[in-house]
């Protein structure tokens, strides 16, 4: 009975904090002179830009080209920093040569590629790419290389004693012992990824989620900036959703539930 | 053993091998023109910037220093506000009940977003000045804060809890000697991905909205087309970024010795 | 009993370590023959190297001084079979990935080592677990996926480092009576490693007790008790005394 009442107690404390937060909002919005749109407002700017277009694109339209732009460049950030992070985890020599490379580009944030990107490749559709490219192929490096530095030394053990030879042991026991490390770092980079569309396309951009809340600033549409964030935000929630599914499929012995 | 040593010397010096071969390359590729000056600067070109940069104020209307001692001090501010708010909130949200479902529905809502995304809002109520850039590096530093202290809270070993408990602790006590302690380090790794998290957020603010900082002198490079004011700028950065790290694991190895061996 | 025949011969073996700072001297003057399917157990206590001189025979580590010899010749690697205490199973292949691995890497074909497999998946009692994952077994059900999978090296020695150690004492006593069912229906040279007494006395045609700083043989022990062995036997706790009056304490 006790742990019911608490229960509903805490429940009722969820509730309210939305509520509350929802209270503080129209409050804010209705001051005087304030910036900050109505929730009202928010709703109907929302149904707007699904029907009427920006730069000649649609709310959903918009995302989708922001997502298009993670998507590709998270193919080849998933591909290559693999590769990379294997060398530089699994083999001395290659760690040797190109561990202080890597370590001397790693610390610059992605963003701060944004202008030689721009340099290189003008503000089209692979400088997008590019920049997003950077900022996940970074974190699967790392996470990669970690994770197989980290293999439990008796899996090595018994993949010797097991007959493997050095690319068995690679590829049959360092590598899938490592796939929780690198789907760690794949999660680290889409969430990065995102970021690194969103500040590309609010640099230089003709369309795209980024574009469309600096646009929303240009023309202190403060409606349109507050759909745009919860619209990124929804985006990025539902990437991680999916990045935990993923999991549970890829690697069911470190992420599935059922024992 | 003399082995081990061999083979040790061996890999530095292919370590150093690497490096050269880098930055032998790139400075050979510029100058016989395969790579236009347009594009990319020489390596010496950007080491001469560097030194230039140090002390005059062209092209970008301040010297090195002053874009470094501007982009700090943002940064900082919104660090150390995150940390002193995010680090109790998270650790107060792990432990009572009553906290975490008040606060991790709101923090839910806010989670998501990367901070990038609140500059334009951010500048249009704020504005562009001092208190706008902090509020953005606040909450790119707040969440990892937050979440990392919350999950510190949350994985103390129950075992300890129970020992503390059969002792006679009070709910307090047991926060304070068994929680918070065991808690230090998802903190500290809460800590160093805040660090990080608002540098990078910085340059972001600084290269959409300011007139100072080194992420305006990277735009500024980018508009005069002077690949070599944003190699300068990047290393900057970059360089920055590390030592902070560095400094962090400094503090962190006073403060919490068991996280190294 | 006919005379057996010797196996593996470790004369004056010595393992030193040379860390930053010092020195460290683990293993000395180790002399043991081992017989032709003996069921020998190394007992010595905790931390004493027993790990250190089993992996040496697996060809994990090398010694520094003295020779082991294989009568037949030293087995290339995966020719030997190992069972390691933390069950080292690979925890994204189901049981039977994890007992035809050894064939795999040899080369087999699919169907012959899996035909393999299969067989000693039924001989350490495991059919109808062949595709489950290591996490959905209990301890004493993963040791015998470890079992099985030495088992399917078709090693004619089989080495094994305190197999039952992380198990608790019920499915401990249950897994000494499978692995003692399993010898007998598959006679195979056994190294059974362990620093538990009792074990070494219910399992050991030959018991070598390890002990001493570098760790030496202590002395050798034949329990002439017939099986199935019983724990409170006079002639059983007769012996378990003698050997533990022997035994170095380590605290």
């Amino acid at each position: 009975m006790n742990d019911k009442v608490k229960k509903l107690l805490y429940g009722l404390l969820s509730v309210s904090s939305l509520a509350l937060f929802v209270v503080v909002w129209v409050v804010l919005s209705h001051a005087e002179g304030t910036m900050l749109p109505t929730p009202t407002a928010t709703f109907s700017r929302f149904i707007d830009i699904m029907q009427n277009p920006i730069s000649k694109a649609t709310l959903p339209v918009h995302i989708w080209v922001s997502l298009r732009r993670v998507l590709i460049a998270f193919l080849f950030a998933v591909v290559i920093g693999i590769a990379l992070g294997v060398g530089l985890g699994w083999s001395e020599k290659f760690n040797a040569f190109f561990g202080p490379l890597f370590e001397m580009i790693r610390p610059i944030p992605p963003i701060a590629w944004i202008p030689m990107i721009i340099i290189w490749f003008g503000i089209g559709e692979t400088a997008k790419i590019v920049i997003v490219f950077i900022g996940a192929f970074t974190s699967i490096v790392l996470n990669t290389s970690a994770g197989i530095r980290a293999i439990d030394p008796l899996l090595i053990s018994a993949g010797k004693v097991l007959g493997a030879n050095r690319r068995q042991l690679l590829v049959d026991v360092a590598m899938p012992a490592t796939i929780p490390a690198i789907l760690a770092g794949i999660r680290t980079a889409l969430s990065s990824g995102w970021m690194c569309v969103v500040a590309a396309e609010m640099i230089a951009a003709r369309q795209g989620v980024g574009f469309l809340i600096v646009r929303g600033q240009e023309i202190g549409d403060t409606a349109l900036i507050v759909v745009c964030m919860l619209a990124i935000g929804i985006v990025s929630a539902l990437l991680s959703l999916f990045l935990t599914k993923m999991e549970g499929v890829l690697c069911p012995w470190q992420f599935s539930k059922t024992q | 053993m003399d082995k081990a040593k061999n083979k040790k010397r061996n890999l530095i010096l292919l370590s150093i091998l690497g490096l050269v071969l880098f930055f032998g390359t790139w400075e050979l590729l510029v100058h016989v023109g395969v790579i236009s000056e347009r594009n990319l600067c020489a390596p010496s070109t950007a080491v001469q910037t560097f030194l230039y940069k140090l002390t005059n104020t062209k092209p970008d209307g301040a010297t090195l220093f002053a874009h470094f001692f501007s982009s700090i001090k943002l940064s900082l501010a919104g660090f150390v506000l995150a940390v002193v708010i995010g680090i109790p909130l998270g650790l107060f949200m792990g432990y009572y009940k009553g906290m975490d479902s008040f606060f991790t529905p709101l923090f839910e809502v806010v989670r998501p977003i990367p901070p990038i995304a609140w500059i334009p809002i951010v500048i249009l109520t704020l504005g562009i000045g001092f208190k706008a850039k902090v509020f953005i590096i606040f909450i790119s530093a707040f969440v990892p804060c937050v979440v990392n202290s919350y999950l510190g809270i949350k994985l103390t070993d129950p075992t300890l809890i129970d020992v503390a408990q059969t002792f006679g602790a009070s709910r307090w006590q047991i926060f304070r000697t068994i929680c918070i302690p065991s808690s230090m380090n998802m903190v500290f790794t809460g800590v160093r991905v805040s660090l990080a998290a608002s540098w990078s957020t910085l340059v972001a603010a600084e290269m959409l909205a300011s007139t100072k900082g080194l992420g305006y002198m990277i735009q500024i490079g980018r508009n005069l087309i002077r690949p070599d004011i944003i190699i300068v700028g990047m290393l900057t950065i970059g360089l920055v970024g590390a030592l902070m790290g560095w400094v962090l694991s400094l503090f962190e190895k006073k403060v919490a010795p068991w996280r190294y061996k | 009993m006919a005379v057996l025949k010797d196996t593996i011969i470790i004369k004056d073996l010595a393992k030193t370590f040379y860390l930053k700072s010092e020195t460290k001297e683990v293993l000395k003057d180790i002399n043991i023959t081992v017989k032709e399917n003996e069921f020998l157990v190394l007992l010595g206590p905790g931390q004493c190297g027993k790990t250190v001189l089993l992996n040496i025979l697996a060809g994990l580590d090398a010694p520094t001084g003295g020779e082991i010899t294989f009568v037949n010749g030293r087995p290339p690697m995966g020719d030997l079979g190992v069972v390691f205490q933390r069950y080292a199973l690979f925890p994204w292949k189901t049981v039977m990935g994890n007992v035809e691995i050894n064939q795999k890497f040899k080369g087999k074909s699919k169907a012959e080592r899996q035909a393999a497999a299969q067989k000693y998946i039924e001989l350490v009692g495991l059919q109808g677990f062949e595709n489950s994952l290591p996490k959905q077994l209990s301890g004493g059900m993963q040791q015998r996926v470890g079992i099985a999978r030495a088992y399917a090296s078709e090693s004619d020695i089989m080495l094994l480092d305190e197999p039952f150690g992380a198990l608790d004492a019920q499915t401990r006593y249950s897994m000494e009576d499978e692995i003692l069912r399993i010898w007998e229906k598959d006679r195979r040279t056994v190294i059974f490693v362990t620093n538990n007494v009792e074990e070494a006395i219910y399992l050991g045609d030959r018991i070598i007790l390890l002990g001493g700083h570098p760790t030496g043989v202590k002395k050798e022990y034949v329990p002439d008790l017939p099986r199935p062995r019983n724990y409170t036997d006079p002639a059983f706790l007769k012996l378990r005394n003698e050997i533990v009056a022997n035994t170095d304490l380590v605290l």
